[in-house]
């Protein structure tokens, strides 16, 4: 299986060989998608990892332990759930219908069906919406 | 028998008053007549909670020392009014921030009534009264003096769905509307709505008491554009928005779950008001006014992509209710609303709990609103002349 993840070192992390440790330790493959790393200073890397799950279950928990900041690649939809008014809004442009009123006039989300279009953030006039790109490991 | 509002106060007081919502009411029409209902039932709490942008608040910030006659108002980087004597203000809910456009008015209502601290800034061009040339301080609900609701236009009666022909999305205060036809917005809590319980506003006046906000508040004027020249379908429904109500109340005695700011992408800040509003059922003739149903109120869809919003067909809530609605053109578009009946329900419930509870009686209006009322627009005129 392949996941991406965003890896932040700090300025000391930056001077040791972790992704070829990782790559020896723990069997997965490393595609580096985007870097902005230097000596001194820290930085972030995009990598997908591929391998068996548990292999990359492992890895993050070897990237966590030196202290490494992993967070997974996913885009969803965060929904601030505990301000909505159940006005009905967001449901004028879901499509997938993952966001609907039930027939007790109260909105539900359904993640199921969400294919994360981000098209609620702007409908809701409470601005309780928003597309994630980063989910903390 | 016909009975009248004392009479209706005199059994509230006695605990015998029977109150119920208005769509307990239509449900209740279906298996009992005119004449019985009119006999049980005392009062029907109608109910809406909509993104009303004629709302607003007056605010009187107390003294300065040495004293300042405010120009120039903000709070929270929001303009206020300045031409109101030395402190007092009216700050109106789209009126937007300099610094963050989805920041307004009604934000700052909410924020005030949350209690929050809220930054003033005010200038003042320095008199022999009045020295004071520039304050920067905090108020809140508690530091002012008076702190309250006052809002022009609300509880539209009946408001027009929204749809878009164009191919781009249109982002209005009626909601995102998707490129050609794909949806249909309307706002409105049907037949929980006020106005369309009492038509034609026989029950409902200057000084009439409601719920407004969370706390009782009372109907002053009719709304600005009340407009009661609409046509009306066989059971006295405008096809258009028809009357309004102006509406006043304590902020500080207001809650936040009833008062809610909101921002509409690229149309701007709007506020939701929450109104309950007691109906005596009178006679029998009230008693037929409070069992319409959604099935029966119909209004017009109005295409936003185009100038002027021309109407594009027509639409009952029930349908709209339904979750989609067919256009003449035979297609097939879904519905969403845009005002919520769920807080709309709760209004209903709490307003009818007060009346129960003796905490809460009717009012006689002062005076009624005009019968004939219309709205006229702005017309263009050259140079100021003529």
């Amino acid at each position: 299986m392949k996941r991406r993840y965003a890896l932040r070192f700090s300025p000391t992390l930056v001077e040791q060989p972790i992704v070829s440790k990782l790559a020896r330790t723990y069997d997965v493959d490393i595609n580096i998608l985007n870097a902005d790393v230097a000596s001194g200073r820290g930085g972030k890397l995009i990598v997908e990892l591929s391998g068996t799950e548990e292999n990359l279950d492992a890895s993050v928990l070897y990237l966590s332990e030196v202290g490494v900041i992993v967070s997974e690649m996913v885009k969803e939809l965060l929904f601030r759930e505990e301000g909505c008014i159940h006005c009905g809004a967001c449901t004028a442009v879901c499509s997938p219908r993952a966001l609907r009123m039930n027939n007790e006039a109260k909105l539900v989300f359904d993640v199921s069906l969400c294919v994360v279009c981000g098209l609620c953030t702007q409908a809701c006039p409470l601005r309780l919406f928003e597309v994630s790109n980063e989910r903390e490991t | 028998m016909a009975k009248t509002i004392a009479q209706i106060n005199e059994k509230i007081k006695a605990g015998k008053a029977v109150v119920v919502t208005a769509e307990v009411f239509t449900n209740m029409a279906q298996e009992k007549s005119l004449v019985e209902l009119a006999q049980e039932v005392d009062v029907v709490t109608t109910a809406t909670f909509g993104p009303m942008c004629s709302s607003g608040a007056i605010i009187n910030f107390g003294h300065w020392s040495p004293g300042i006659r405010m120009e120039e108002i903000s709070l929270n980087g929001v303009s206020a009014y300045e031409g109101l004597a030395a402190v007092d203000t009216y700050i109106g809910a789209t009126s937007e921030s300099k610094f963050d456009p989805t920041y307004g008015g009604a934000n700052v209502i909410e924020d005030l009534i949350r209690g929050k601290d809220v930054r003033l800034h005010a200038r003042g061009k320095g008199t022999d009264c009045y020295p004071t040339k520039e304050i920067d301080t905090w108020i809140n609900k508690e530091t002012v003096n008076e702190f309250y609701l006052f809002n022009p236009r609300n509880a539209y009666q009946n408001y027009a769905a929204a749809t878009n022909s164009t191919n781009r999305i249109k982002y209005t205060y009626m909601g995102s509307l998707l490129p050609r036809y794909s949806n249909v917005t309307y706002s409105t809590s049907g037949e929980l709505s006020p106005l369309l319980n009492d038509p034609f506003l026989r029950t409902i006046g200057l000084g009439t008491r409601i719920f407004l906000g969370g706390t009782e508040g009372y109907v002053v004027w009719n709304g600005t554009q009340f407009n009661t020249r609409r046509e009306r379908n066989e059971f006295g429904i405008p096809k258009l928005p028809g009357a309004t109500l102006a509406v006043i109340g304590d902020a500080k005695q207001m809650s936040a779950d009833y008062i809610r700011s909101a921002y509409y992408e690229k149309y701007g800040v709007s506020l939701f008001v929450g109104i309950g509003i007691p109906i005596p059922v009178l006679d029998e003739r009230m008693a037929k006014h409070l069992s319409i149903s959604n099935d029966q109120i119909e209004t017009t869809i109005l295409d936003y992509g185009q100038e002027n919003h021309p109407a594009v067909g027509m639409a009952t809530y029930a349908q709209l209710a339904s979750g989609s609605v067919t256009l003449p053109d035979g297609k097939q578009v879904k519905t969403a609303p845009l005002s919520s009946l769920a807080k709309a329900r709760e209004i209903a419930e709490l307003l009818g709990q007060w009346i129960r509870e003796k905490r809460f009686f009717l009012t006689e209006p002062v005076q009624m609103f005009p019968k004939d009322s219309f709205v006229k627009p702005l017309v263009p005129r050259e140079g100021g002349e003529q």
